[in-house]
């Protein structure tokens, strides 16, 4: 047991920072008017942090099976405490979150990132499902946040309900999974399909699928991703940020321990293969195919920059589970660089949005008209976070894709999805430089409104774009730590 | 440790693009002369290389080699070799010249020269690089500061212009980037070095890949993946479409780099990599390759006679002359290469005299027609106001359109001859040669309506060239009629690489 919290640790962290916070708003209510929820959720950030290096070299499953701690969850930990930190470093000037609501924000932010882990480090079905739930109802709740905007209210509706189509019907793919193995833990149901020998009937892959739609739902992979375009855009900017990267990294982790813990079996030389009888590489590979299609054709349509943005998180989703075809650790060290790398030049991209949204009133295409030479500084950073979402060498997204890509094509007979991964960033390219078109290429129409950045931002910008560079061109110690990672 | 020239000619403008972009924004005088020095300085080194390399030797000089990404051994390996050193030189000239070129842009300087500069480090990776991590790197940023360029500084129609030809040429390297990966993971051991490629390029036959269902040689669609990227580039038909909206649309002195150095990586790269490391896929693809060459000459002559718009008609001229460089590559023999090496060469002065004087007409009168879309009269008679632009003029497009003493001539020849004493390409002679009757056909008709007969009153006030704008047009001039005497500073330069490659390929 005082293993099972040592390696809790921190998590256990993270909620005591919560609960403080939740104490602490309750008897001094005059902390709320400035910034100090914001600048306690980041330092609870850190201490989480801090916790996950000092719990890191404990491995294996713990809390009786219920939760796996290994190299993964080492990384998804690091990964979750630092979008959160950043997403509360951003809402600092945000104006959307205002003095009102800056307690619950935060309160509910961390909740959220507790949740987040829970999602990526669960080793039984219980623990993903209240992992899940605990996710998705904070989010239901954060994406309404801006009570008086229809629009908010709007998303938070379609999330909710989208949510609970899909959590109904992921439980009901895995009680269709426990008929079949007789038990919710991710080793025994490997055991029991071992013991089938290949032999697995037509309703196991029924339940697979089913229990696919939660994953997809939170990954926004196709068919699940309807919900993300509105509820991005309904949302209030920091939270439309923090979604595009958490939640989405979670339902990865997540998946990632299902299929490597329930499905696979690793032998000696680390590598992963699946276990007999057991296909779902062609599946996986029609998945992302679509995934990717799909996002990349409705945003092309698209005029408002949110709903640009949530698209262009949908093909990247898709770009993603290319490496969840492949099932090598070189497949898996490549998603987690990719994550990094989405992680940094998302975050970037959408807090520019939401300094421009700040600034203008509202985030359609039309409003970044003639900002570059207005504010050459954010004009630049966009570029940057563009260029690196499209796959532009010398840009981190592209190490990135040449990853994932490369990867890719060392397998025999997935050529087709490597031809359209990279026509697609063609296809990318075209909507991203709409958004670039308006700021550099186009004047603004009337009076010109610039803003001198505070100095918070643009600290907080070029941390974020000086490694979408640095990683573009030397990104040897990234990948060695997402492989150290991946082969713990 | 040997003097890295190489480095320093690319990474010049570089840093000359962070100097512009820290000087302050209301002197536009000192950005253009920071830009004359850090586009200056490469020059000089230009000239140190061509006096310092060895022309008799066919390996690579100047050669930099550092690890850099240890993972995936991936160098930073820089070298040239005769067939890049023309283009080396070609491109530290045209950006000079190009900075001069672009003196009379007002509306943000700082963001266009340091754009400029940037461009031209892109430019001079590619042709240095011999890694090909390090190549691609180079190509796909090189499209960054060119969609600015257009699509800030560029004509009316600039941002569809400037977004075709980015996604067109993403297009193609995205396909590059695929065939990169395979080459990558196929040899053995891994490597992106492309002479060690070249080398062991027998590694990649008999093997096969699959794709849609369907089984195929592993050379050849490599090989295809490659070649589109690069025809894109070129470009060849049917991949050229872009080109008229880029070449047009663009400020003048970037379609001089777009015609003049741009085009060039497109063969250049089918000479660095398809050639040597794909050979059998070359020869299996020549034919194919010959008759490309061949429409690409016929199509683009055509289509040049059809314009109204002077730019436009140099622009297709471009795709015109681009086939013969793709002929005289598909004719597998020693003069058809050297040809097509010389004509990328003798193609850049020629074509970029011709953009930079239709830019000298478009700055003082506003328009290119040589006829009004309404069909009444465009230019007429210039020559009676403009009698040294009309001089300059007349020897550019001699030049263009091959007649002996310009350099033209001599390239033209050389493919023709190469081309024809292959047997198996007779018949293309014939057909593309009637490709130097069109073009004699367009440009002279031009001429004759733009610069000859009685003047347009419209433009009797219009000025002759000025001392920038002669002194920009100089060095293209004396270098198009000295080569047209006397090649062999050019052709020396690159014969014993070429003689190394074709005996690779196993003909001459």
């Amino acid at each position: 047991m005082l293993m099972s919290l040592k390696a809790f640790l921190p998590e256990l962290t993270l909620v005591g920072f919560l609960s403080a916070l939740f104490l602490l708003d309750g008897f001094v209510p005059k902390l709320r008017e400035n910034r100090f929820p914001l600048v306690w959720v980041m330092v609870s950030c850190l201490g989480a942090a801090l916790a996950t290096k000092a719990a890191s070299n404990l491995t294996g499953p713990f809390f009786n099976g219920m939760v796996l701690s290994n190299g993964l969850s080492t990384f998804f930990r690091y990964f979750f405490f630092f979008s959160c930190g950043a997403t509360a470093y951003l809402t600092l000037s945000s104006k959307e979150i205002d003095s009102r609501g800056r307690s619950e924000f935060s309160i509910l932010l961390l909740c959220l990132t507790f949740g987040l882990s829970l999602m990526a480090l669960s080793n039984h079905f219980l623990m993903l499902y209240i992992g899940i739930e605990t996710v998705s109802i904070i989010s239901f709740v954060l994406a309404g946040f801006s009570r008086e905007s229809l629009r908010s209210n709007e998303a938070s509706f379609k999330y909710l309900v989208y949510g609970a189509v899909s959590s109904g019907l992921m439980i009901f793919g895995i009680s269709l999974i426990y008929g079949y193995t007789g038990t919710l833990a991710y080793p025994q149901i490997a055991e029991a399909l071992v013991k089938n020998n290949g032999a697995h009937p037509y309703v196991f892959y029924l339940a697979l699928f089913l229990v696919y739609a939660g994953f997809a739902y939170k990954i926004s992979s196709f068919p699940f991703h309807f919900w993300t375009p509105d509820v991005y855009e309904g949302a209030p900017t920091p939270v439309a940020t923090f979604f595009s990267v958490g939640p989405k990294a979670a339902g990865f982790g997540a998946l990632l321990h299902f299929i490597l813990t329930a499905l696979s079996q690793k032998d000696g030389n680390g590598q992963w293969t699946m276990i007999p009888g057991i296909q779902l590489a062609p599946i996986l590979a029609v998945l992302s195919a679509t995934t990717m299609v799909v996002g990349n054709l409705s945003a092309i349509a698209q005029t408002n920059v949110k709903r640009i943005l949530a698209f262009s998180s949908i093909a990247h989703v898709g770009y993603v589970l290319m490496g969840f075809v492949v099932m090598t650790p070189a497949a898996f060290s490549s998603i987690i660089f990719y994550l990094i790398v989405y992680c940094a030049m998302n975050l970037g991209a959408f807090w520019v949005v939401g300094i421009v949204t700040d600034l203008q009133g509202n985030d359609d295409v039309s409003s970044f008209r003639g900002l570059g030479w207005n504010m050459p500084f954010l004009g630049v950073c966009m570029a940057i976070f563009l260029f690196s979402l499209t796959g532009i060498p010398l840009f981190s997204g592209f190490i990135g894709k040449f990853l994932l890509f490369g990867a890719l094509i060392q397998v025999p007979g997935y050529l087709w999805l490597a031809l359209l991964g990279v026509l697609n960033s063609v296809v990318s390219l075209y909507y991203y430089m709409k958004i670039l078109k308006a700021m550099w290429l186009e004047r603004p129409e009337g009076e010109v409104k610039a803003l001198r950045l505070p100095l918070t931002q643009i600290v907080g910008l070029l941390g974020l774009a000086v490694p979408t560079i640095v990683l573009g061109l030397f990104f040897s110690p990234v990948l060695e730590l997402a492989q150290k990672w991946v082969a713990q | 440790m040997q003097f890295p020239i190489l480095s320093l000619m690319t990474f010049i403008p570089l840093l000359g693009m962070l100097v512009i972009l820290a000087l302050p924004k209301d002197k536009p005088n000192l950005v253009r002369w920071t830009s004359v020095i850090f586009t200056g300085v490469p020059l000089l080194l230009g000239v140190w290389l061509y006096r310092h390399f060895d022309a008799s030797n066919a390996s690579v000089q100047f050669v930099e080699r550092a690890s850099w990404i240890k993972a995936f051994n991936i160098e930073y390996y820089m070298g040239i070799d005769g067939l890049s050193i023309p283009m080396v030189l070609l491109t530290v000239l045209l950006s000079f010249l190009c900075v001069f070129a672009s003196w009379g842009i007002e509306k943000g300087v700082k963001g266009y020269y340091a754009m400029f500069l940037f461009l031209e480090s892109g430019m001079m990776g590619v042709f240095c690089a011999l890694d090909f991590f390090l190549f691609f790197l180079f190509w796909e940023v090189m499209l960054l500061p060119m969609y600015f360029l257009i699509g800030i500084w560029g004509g009316k129609d600039k941002v569809y212009a400037a977004i075709k030809f980015f996604l067109y040429t993403l297009a193609g390297s995205v396909l590059m980037l695929l065939a990169m990966l395979a080459m990558y993971y196929y040899s053995e051991p891994h490597t992106f070095d492309l002479l060690a490629l070249a080398e062991n390029h027998k590694q990649f036959l008999d093997k096969t890949v699959t794709l849609f269902g369907a089984t195929y040689a592993l050379d050849k669609i490599l090989w295809l993946g490659l070649f589109i990227g690069f025809a894109i580039k070129v470009p060849i038909w049917p991949f050229h479409t872009w080109l008229p909206w880029a070449h047009v649309e663009a400020p003048t002195a970037v379609s001089v780099i777009l015609a003049g150095v741009l085009l060039k990586m497109g063969t250049y790269g089918l000479l660095r990599m398809n050639y040597p490391i794909f050979p059998e896929a070359t020869q299996w693809a020549s034919t194919a390759l010959m008759i490309l060459g061949v429409i690409n000459i016929i199509y683009g002559a055509l289509c040049a006679m059809a314009q109204k718009d002077l730019k436009k008609l140099v622009a297709y001229s471009s795709v015109s002359h681009m086939g013969y460089v793709i002929m005289g590559m598909a004719s597998f023999t020693t003069a058809g290469v050297n040809g097509a090496v010389m004509q990328m060469f003798n193609h850049g002065t020629s074509t970029a005299m011709m953009f930079l004087l239709v830019g000298v007409a478009y700055d003082r009168v506003h328009h290119r027609w040589i006829v009004k879309p309404d069909g009444s009269k465009g230019f007429g008679g210039i020559a009676a106001v403009a009698p040294v632009y009309t001089g300059m003029m007349a020897i550019a497009l001699f030049a263009s359109l091959g007649l002996p003493g310009l350099s033209g001539f001599i390239s033209e020849a050389l493919v023709f001859l190469g081309t024809f004493s292959n047997p198996k390409y007779q018949s293309y002679v014939v057909i593309g040669s009637i490709g130097i009757l069109l073009g004699a056909a367009y440009l002279l008709w031009m001429f004759m309506r733009v610069f000859l007969g009685p003047l347009n009153e419209e433009h009797k006030d219009m000025t002759d060239m000025n001392w920038r704008e002669r002194l920009t047009l100089l060095p293209l001039c004396v270098l198009v009629i000295v080569l047209g005497v006397y090649p062999m500073p050019v052709l020396n330069l690159m014969g014993p690489t070429i003689a190394k490659l074709l005996a690779a390929l196993g003909v001459a």
